[in-house]
């Protein structure tokens, strides 16, 4: 008993930053809509800078640093971290969200998740990847109840953060402005019309929760030490949070942050036991997010609010692919010719590009054509890979047996996150996704039971006596391999184009564009979906297996959650609705052609992740359709000019482009 | 106190660079009540749009006061005096009708808020009922209620009529009136209750295909009806069938 309410206690530690992250979350959605998956990162910037002045008396800014003299005071230190985190929360509000305040969700989900990952890498650079240790902003003390020691620094950090979101509500509930903020989430021309700023609201809601999870993080770094993945990360349980208090609720938010938090040490407890399997021991208090998430919205049953705005811009338009002989002939050309003409890292670069094309593809299938958010793509294709491991060398399965078998794992798992979709979809189908990703990296590929540490080998493919291994001596990538990919993503391109230009691929349209009108025309649109999911898990576990075989051998960093959410950034960056945009994805993509140029030619590689983040935030603010969408309106037009200097067109005046009605 | 409160200019505004409305020209002045009148589409609501900055204007001017709009933004012209009670009402269902009331007034003024309130008493004993729960009528009351605490110069109501039992809006539109008249508020009605808009209004503007086909006192317009009809769906063989079907 007395353990037990010692390990309680200690999980409110983790509640009290829950609260700070889940409580800011709340705040931002209703002043902005946005559900904004860098509130972690954001938090985070603030108390590193903090953690840093206590440690050596640097003062660490995005570029540059000042060494002071001495360490400063402790309230000094605090007062510094909270001044950057204002700052930080104003750049990002002014420049970054609020050019895409009406903007479709997908490209608020991408813009969040770009910061994210852009914070992150930031974090990384400026202050390393370790951990970095921090004392304690409350004396460390404890008394003893029912005969366990029960320390006052869980107890103490839950009671500040519990008063703070209680300010938050009172707010909210008190105050004129932050009754205009609820009024703005809930109609925002009526509030324009009653003389309110939503920008100037939202602004401050911004600020308020950057500081409010700054605080937390402050207050909750010096548990387990900072950590820029782990604090980056902790938004997902913080949004189960926000998912449970159904967006709208700070009281619950509190109450369900804490429950967690609470929840997550107990079952750290539960895992020690001798009774608990062993396998069954890392990474589940990371399911119980996920579990939870799920639970709620299935037992919920209804739609959870959401946000009225003044306007909507609509999604990037798509068009229907072609199969066209010339340019496809064209493409395979190219590609055996780089192939051909390149060795060593560069072919394995443009083999990785490939490989990435495919991963791209798979949200371009799911996001760009069926309009759903998954950020689990990176957990589909590892599972295929771990999958593969195990099937090639503990089965010895045989090579394009084995491919399509771990393949289809994966297109298993895409069809089970299918479920969710079926209630949810935009951002809170995000929201799902990425715990689903981080409960399958944390359970599965983190478990050393199930992927031992030391390695995964991946057994090298043969077809018919032919070695398909990717290395042999000192040759990084061999010809073989390389064609290989090449010619399996040259399949897997002609039947995407197949299927998205049929019937199929029209009701993914219609689906994207209105799930009300799709069922009313006939469309079954669970179906669809399900469809949508398991091509999308399909092509990104194929994708995986070919990962799995370029690397031959896996660990759980190959398949991060991180990893995963940089191809959705570049896929974005592409443009995410063609395959054009998925072939600009794998070029820019991680450890591809653009990171072989950067580490390469520019000995640039370790920004590589920041580059791609600011690319990503500078793509979705200048120009939502991506690059390939942008590429292909250019060439449109051009092609418009030059058709009209030329002899007048006999035809009628081009049709107005039919109107794709926007999704809120 | 000036002539006139609100001013449009050959205005013209629109979506996506197509103007929906072309050439409008109207002032409101102290006191006076103005009825914009047309079949669906006619550019109605555009009109109150662009002239509290919501639609971007493609031409002309909006002058309040005898200042130009300029590149004002909306929530500043609120803030200037000119109030639109849009068709949806303008109100939040999340929130209470104490709160709505609160939101209106830049500062407390009870004096005000009493002023308002006897117009509408059915109000006070809904203090702290949240406007989701309030029925269609009690709704109307609340929007117009929270935008004339804000002491508006202009005032500007979209539809009122929309969804609400003929009686109520026979009710409520004379006493609007007299409120208007009372405090000296220019007031902007877009109806479709064509009659009913007209006998309380002082000026008639009747749209069609996005210009004015017909303006006059209402007075006037009431008694020649025929012209009122022929502004609707006659004399303009493009007529379309959405307006003749809503005369």
């Amino acid at each position: 008993m007395g353990t037990i309410l010692q390990f309680v206690v200690l999980g409110l530690g983790l509640g009290a930053i829950y609260i700070g992250l889940g409580t800011g979350l709340l705040l931002v959605h209703r002043a902005t809509g946005i559900i904004n998956f860098a509130q972690g990162a954001m938090a985070m910037w603030g108390a590193f800078v903090f953690a840093q002045l206590r440690l050596d008396g640097t003062l660490v800014f995005p570029i540059g640093s000042i060494e002071l003299e001495r360490r400063p005071p402790v309230a000094v230190a605090a007062l510094i971290g909270l001044a950057t985190a204002f700052l930080l929360g104003l750049l990002v509000h002014y420049v970054i969200f609020r050019p895409v305040r009406h903007a479709p969700v997908l490209a608020q989900v991408v813009v969040s998740v770009a910061v994210m990952i852009t914070l992150q890498a930031l974090v990384v650079l400026r202050f390393g990847p370790n951990n970095i240790d921090v004392d304690s902003l409350i004396p460390e003390d404890s008394f003893t109840l029912l005969g366990a020691d029960i320390p006052t620094r869980e107890l103490v950090m839950a009671a500040i953060m519990v008063l703070l979101a209680a300010a938050v509500w009172a707010y909210l509930r008190f105050t004129r402005a932050g009754v205009a903020t609820r009024a703005a989430s809930e109609n925002e021309r009526a509030a324009v019309l009653m003389g309110f700023s939503p920008d100037r609201l939202a602004a401050v809601a911004q600020v308020v929760a950057i500081m409010l999870g700054t605080v937390a993080v402050m207050l909750g770094s010096s548990l387990t030490g900072l950590n820029a993945d782990n604090y980056t990360l902790l938004v997902v349980p913080a949004l189960a949070v926000l998912l449970v208090a159904r967006m709208e609720s700070i009281a619950i938010v509190v109450v369900a942050a804490l429950l967690m938090g609470a929840f997550q040490s107990l079952i750290n407890l539960l895992i020690t036991k001798p009774f608990w399997p062993q396998w069954a021991q890392s990474g589940l208090d990371q399911v119980v997010p996920f579990a939870v998430v799920m639970v709620i919205l299935f037992v919920q049953g209804k739609r959870l609010p959401s946000r009225g705005s003044l306007q909507t811009v609509r999604l990037p338009d798509v068009s229907i692919p072609k199969f066209k002989p010339i340019p496809a002939v064209i493409m395979l050309v190219v590609g055996v010719a780089a192939l051909s003409f390149t060795q060593g890292t560069w072919r394995f670069g443009v083999t990785t590009s490939i490989i990435v094309m495919l991963l791209a593809l798979s949200y371009v299938v799911l996001t760009g054509y069926l309009g759903q958010i998954s950020l689990a793509q990176g957990a589909f294709a590892g599972a295929a890979g771990f999958c593969l491991s195990k099937v090639t060398t503990n089965w010895g399965i045989p090579f394009p047996i084995s491919l399509i078998l771990c393949a289809l794992v994966a297109t298993g798992l895409g069809m089970l996150v299918a479920l969710p979709a079926f209630r949810i979809r935009g951002a809170q189908l995000a929201i799902v996704t990425i715990a689903a990703a981080l409960a399958i990296e944390r359970f599965v590929f983190n478990n050393y039971t199930l992927s031992p540490p030391e390695g995964n080998p991946i057994a090298d493919a043969t077809l018919f006596g032919l070695n398909l291994g990717v290395r042999e001596g000192r040759d990084l990538a061999r010809i073989s391999f390389s064609v290989m990919v090449l010619v399996i993503a040259a399949i897997l391109v002609w039947m995407f184009i197949r299927v998205a230009s049929g019937d199929t691929g029209r009701a993914f349209l219609a689906v994207r564009a209105n799930e009300r009108a799709a069922a009313s025309s006939g469309i079954d649109v669970r179906k669809t979906k399900l469809i949508g999911f398991a091509i999308s898990a399909f092509i990104a576990g194929i994708a995986g297996c070919l990962i799995g075989f370029s690397r031959g051998q896996l660990s759980a960093e190959s398949f991060s959650v991180f990893a995963g959410l940089q191809v959705l950034a570049v896929a974005y960056l592409g443009g995410i609705t063609s395959v054009g945009g998925a072939i600009v994805a794998g070029v820019l993509g991680p450890l591809g052609i653009v990171y072989t140029l950067l580490r390469g030619v520019f000995d640039l590689g370790e920004y590589y992740a920041l580059i791609s983040g600011l690319g990503l935030i500078i793509t979705a603010l200048l120009n939502p359709v991506g690059i390939a969408g942008a590429t292909r309106e250019q060439v449109a037009w051009v092609k418009r000019k030059l058709s009209r200097s030329g002899p007048p067109p006999s035809t009628v005046p081009e049709a107005p482009a039919p109107k794709e009605p926007s999704r809120v | 106190m000036p002539d006139t409160l609100l001013e449009t200019e050959d205005l013209a505004a629109g979506y996506n660079g197509v103007p929906a409305i072309r050439g409008l020209s109207l002032s409101v002045g102290p006191g006076e009540v103005v009825a914009l009148l047309g079949p669906n589409g006619a550019g109605k609501t555009t009109s109150l749009l662009a002239m509290v900055g919501l639609v971007p204007l493609l031409g002309g001017e909006v002058r309040v006061l005898g200042a130009p709009l300029g590149r004002r933004k909306p929530h500043q012209i609120a803030r200037s005096g000119v109030l639109l009670v849009p068709d949806d009402r303008g109100i939040f269902y999340g929130l209470t009708v104490r709160e709505h009331l609160r939101l209106a007034g830049r500062k407390a003024d009870p004096e005000r808020e009493a002023q308002v309130l006897d117009r509408f008493p059915v109000l006070r004993n809904l203090d702290s009922r949240r406007a989701g729960l309030m029925s269609g009528g009690e709704q109307q009351m609340l929007a117009i209620a929270k935008a004339l605490l804000a002491r508006p110069k202009v005032l500007i109501i979209d539809e009122m009529s929309l969804g609400l039992a003929p009686k109520i809006v026979q009710e409520m539109l004379p006493a609007i009136r007299d409120l208007a008249k009372e405090d000296g508020i220019g007031l902007v009605l877009v109806e479709q209750h064509i009659e009913l808009a007209l006998s309380i209004a002082d000026r008639g503007v009747i749209l069609n295909h996005g210009r004015v086909v017909l303006t006059g006192a209402a007075g006037d317009l009431l008694r020649d009806r025929h012209l009122v009809e022929a502004a609707y769906f006659g004399a303009d063989q493009f007529a379309d069938t959405e307006g003749t079907l809503a005369g």
